[in-house]
């Protein structure tokens, strides 16, 4: 019975982990193929939440309730907390310090709201 | 309650989580890095503000789990949404900022809903006007703005509005 609770969490490990792997890895690419910070900044933020998520829950499913799982599952929940707000403070400096949006770009509503 | 004592008594569960052992030592050493910590930050937050613990924070708990539950499903979205526009041969997006307007009045509840907006397919949070009324949101496809803004009502702000207000 210890053997196959022991399979079943390697099994969800390796598929989390490849989860996790395949999203950063994601997230990489959109980082060099997107136009401009902004869009890049989609793919970091978003793609990198899950991803690290992915491998750290791979920790935890390899781990158990041990200390090393607990701390994989804490870090986590920090990336998951921090991220968003880490990608928002790039995206509001990006735009005062006078990034201009690509190309592409079709609408922008910001502009012209901030005097400073 | 003071809620510098608030404080004080969660960050040693905290620092518990981040050392992965629940010991007596663990739950004394973080007391005291949590006092040491909280020290230089004391003037941003209003630690001597007395806070009353009520039973609506309670009573929000299943809420607040629906609201996770939404939440987890629109990363898992989002992700998609992105890899699939960076795999794609070639890269056909259409950015813009739409402005958005909010109903949360709390500041807990606007970061809630800007959070939430950033893991969210295809959105970005970028500022908030003045008077809190309105988010700045960069849309990876802004053919659309008004969609935009009713979908954000309509399937986030909701259980923002519900779990946190």
């Amino acid at each position: 019975m210890a053997g196959e609770l022991a399979l079943v969490a390697d099994i969800l490990s390796i598929i989390s982990l490849f989860v996790g792997i395949f999203f950063l890895s994601v997230g990489m690419i959109g980082l060099l193929r997107l136009p401009d910070v902004y869009n890049r900044l989609h793919a970091t933020t978003k793609v990198g939440t899950l991803g690290a998520f992915g491998v750290l829950l791979s920790i935890l499913f390899q781990e158990g309730a041990t200390p090393m799982g607990i701390k994989a599952f804490t870090v986590g929940l920090f990336i998951l907390l921090t991220s968003p707000i880490s990608g928002h403070m790039i995206a509001r400096a990006a735009y005062r310090m006078g990034v201009k949006l690509c190309a592409g770009t079709c609408l922008d509503e910001y502009a012209g709201q901030r005097k400073d | 309650m003071k809620r510098r004592l608030i404080i004080y008594m969660g960050l040693p569960v905290i620092w518990c989580l981040v050392s992965g052992q629940v010991t007596i030592g663990s739950i004394f050493l973080g007391f005291i890095f949590g006092m040491v910590v909280v020290q230089p930050f004391s003037k941003l937050y209003r630690m001597d503000e007395v806070v009353t613990p009520t039973g609506d924070w309670l009573a929000k708990i299943p809420k607040k789990l629906v609201y996770f539950y939404v939440l987890i499903k629109e990363i898992i979205k989002a992700n998609i949404v992105v890899a699939k526009i960076v795999l794609s041969p070639k890269i056909d997006i259409k950015p813009g900022i739409v402005a958005v307007p909010i109903r949360t009045k709390t500041n807990i509840g606007i970061t809630g809903i800007a959070n939430t907006i950033t893991l969210t397919p295809g959105t970005l949070t970028v500022d908030i006007s003045d008077d809190q009324k309105v988010l700045y949101v960069h849309s990876i496809d802004s053919t659309d703005p008004q969609g935009l803004r009713e979908s954000i009502r309509d399937d986030l702000e909701k259980y923002v509005l519900e779990a946190f207000e």
